[in-house]
């Protein structure tokens, strides 16, 4: 691991209650702030707007029933750099991510350390 | 016997207004004494005018033929009259004359000459009579009677010198109408057999892909439009620019078959709606004259539409059901994460988890009854769907279907409840019990107000421990389902109220 995510402060997105509640225990024990998770677009769009201090993101593709490209959009203008997760894999992310790690569900807890770490350098 | 002034009354339009003043020839009495039988139909296939050879031969008076229609005449009931009517029709239609070798024609024998029906053998041309706009009017009509001969030729060689030439004549009429007919008939069964053919087949012909055939399937495919004998482009606007066009174009051009699989065509396929697309597999062959000029294309078709579709849906089926399962399998993950969080007892541990998953099994069960579209809210808390005695849950509320999503998250809802009423709440008494009731408001914003309240008359030690259930429950309610949650621990047991929205995408299904 490249970079240290220990202490980052991760924006989940993830609309499955269950599958939040996993990566949010994953990102803690790997001792980072969870920030979220936001479960809607809408809860995503105003924790930007509030300007909580996020560092790195962990983005679900499809957030009950909408793509999630319009808060990529936001996290790239502001220069945070974020993951996808989605149960899809590659086929489901749009073209114009093909740069952004994309993690396939189920994901272990490594696999979400080393994506952040990679997407953080 | 009439005059041939009679008849002129019948012909109406002659004019015998001779212009110089030299000797006229009345063209009425040229006909009237042609020694060739001779008669003028109007479109109603009345008699406008006959000549005496007509009256001879058929044995009727003008007076008796002129104003009424052919075949009251002379009545037929074999197909002959409805080859005459063909030949007469043709005339009319086409402009052209037409000509029947041979036919037989059975007509009444007048009583004066014994009565009865009398067969006889004709042959008959149909010349059509233009006005000056050069649109049909009339059709003249030739017929000889060719009785003597069919006579002749029956009594076979006996037939004197004389009848040879005769014979050898009728022998051709009869072999050119027989070859005639035949290949009539044969043109019209494969005109049907084409028409009729399961695929669609078209030819076009020359630059502007003058339509000359298309079966009947091409037609429907064009929503019924008439395109024959029409410019492609002028009678299918929408296909200008579209790759059809340009695959028979390439077929006349480069004069070589042209094959295109599944071709994308946008076209009207019902006369009012808009265009649909449509995937065709299409096949082109040049068609050439007896010189081998390539005059214009031979299009075969099969709508593939239906077939592409069904893949399409089946790939996105396939892809649909691989991302639920890799959401099954992470929320399965994180249940085994929930479950053996506390390595302390490992035992409740694998319980909790077994119960946990088998809840998710129950409401996949659900959703597969129900082709995966809806979930019934009783189903998730009522009794025997929660694997429970069902005499100690009583359950009361509209019955309300939830779109799949929701119907997961609170299936699992119950299942916390239910496993915690069991190892710490009523269902661990002998004689505690639940009740379980909902209100939904359907005026509001479709709010659904759910109370699970257990009663334990023993009583009990009042003490919430912040477990995994409560994180879950809390999870899911106030935020997968933006809701919230209240857990008060009175007497006589637990009491936990939540309320959710139903709107949207994760509110009730369709």
């Amino acid at each position: 691991m490249g970079v240290r995510i220990e202490g980052m402060r991760v924006l989940v997105v993830e609309d499955e209650s269950l599958v939040a509640l996993q990566l949010e225990d994953m990102l803690l024990d790997m001792g980072c702030h969870v920030v979220g998770p936001a479960m809607r677009l809408r809860a995503a769009g105003e924790l930007l707007d509030s300007g909580v201090g996020i560092d790195c993101a962990v983005l679900d593709v499809n957030v009950s029933g909408e793509m999630v490209y319009p808060i990529a959009e936001r996290l790239a203008e502001m220069g945070i750099p974020f993951i996808f997760a989605t149960g899809y894999g590659r086929d489901g992310v749009d073209q114009r991510w093909t740069a952004v790690p994309i993690l396939q569900k189920p994901y272990t807890s490594e696999e979400i350390g080393e994506s952040l770490a990679r997407c953080l350098q | 016997m009439t005059d041939s002034r009679q008849a002129d009354a019948g012909m109406g339009s002659r004019s015998d207004a001779a212009v110089d003043d030299g000797p006229t020839v009345d063209f009425f009495h040229v006909f009237d004494l042609s020694t060739s039988p001779h008669m003028i139909l109007d479109r109603d296939f009345r008699f406008v005018a006959v000549n005496r050879a007509y009256e001879n031969v058929l044995m009727r008076p003008r007076e008796a033929l002129i104003g009424n229609r052919l075949f009251e005449m002379f009545p037929e009931r074999s197909e002959a009259q409805e080859r005459l009517k063909a030949s007469i029709l043709t005339a009319f239609e086409t402009g052209e004359p037409d000509t029947i070798a041979l036919i037989p024609y059975e007509i009444d024998r007048p009583a004066a000459q014994g009565g009865g029906r009398e067969i006889r053998y004709w042959s008959a041309t149909h010349t059509p009579l233009l006005d000056a706009g050069g649109r049909v009017t009339f059709v003249i009509q030739n017929t000889n009677d060719v009785t003597a001969i069919a006579h002749l030729k029956a009594s076979g060689p006996l037939a004197g010198q004389a009848a040879t030439a005769e014979l050898a004549l009728w022998r051709n009429a009869e072999a050119v109408e027989e070859a005639y007919q035949q290949t009539l008939a044969e043109n019209e069964e494969f005109h049907r057999l084409f028409s009729q053919a399961p695929g669609m087949i078209a030819v076009f012909e020359g630059p502007e892909l003058l339509a000359t055939f298309v079966s009947d399937t091409f037609s429907r495919f064009v929503g019924q439009r008439p395109i024959v004998a029409q410019p492609l482009l002028e009678a299918l606007p929408e296909l200008a620019g579209q790759d059809f066009v340009a695959m028979l174009t390439e077929a006349i051009e480069v004069g070589t078959s042209v094959t295109r699989e599944g071709l994308t065509i946008r076209i009207r396929h019902a006369p009012d709606n808009l265009e649909q697309t449509f995937y065709v597999d299409f096949f082109c062959n040049p068609v050439r004259d007896a010189e081998g000029m390539i005059y214009g294309v031979f299009v075969q078709g099969v709508d593939r539409t239906e077939a592409m579709r069904a893949a399409h849906h089946q790939r996105m089926l396939m892809d649909e059901l691989n991302h639920r399962v890799k959401n099954t399998l992470a929320t399965i993950q994180s249940m085994a994460r929930q479950s053996f969080r506390d390595p302390g007892d490992l035992d409740s541990a694998r319980y909790a988890f077994e119960a946990r998953i088998m809840a998710l099994s129950r409401v996949h069960n659900v959703l597969a009854d129900r082709r995966w579209e809806a979930v019934p809210l009783t189903a998730l808390f009522c009794g025997n769907a929660l694997g429970a005695d069902s005499a100690r849950i009583d359950c009361r509320g509209e019955e309300l279907l939830l779109s799949p999503k929701t119907g997961v998250a609170l299936a699992i809802v119950s299942h916390e409840l239910l496993a915690n009423a069991k190892r710490h709440g009523a269902l661990s008494d002998a004689d505690g019990h639940v009740e379980i009731s909902w209100v939904f408001d359907r005026a509001g914003p479709d709010r659904l107000t759910m109370t699970w309240r257990e009663i334990r008359p023993k009583g009990f030690e009042a003490s919430l421990r912040p477990g995994m259930g409560l994180r879950i429950l809390r999870i899911i309610i106030e935020g997968e389902l933006e809701g919230s949650l209240a857990i008060e621990l009175a007497e006589p047991g637990l009491i936990c109220t939540f309320e959710v929205g139903l709107t949207g995408a994760a509110g009730i299904a369709g």
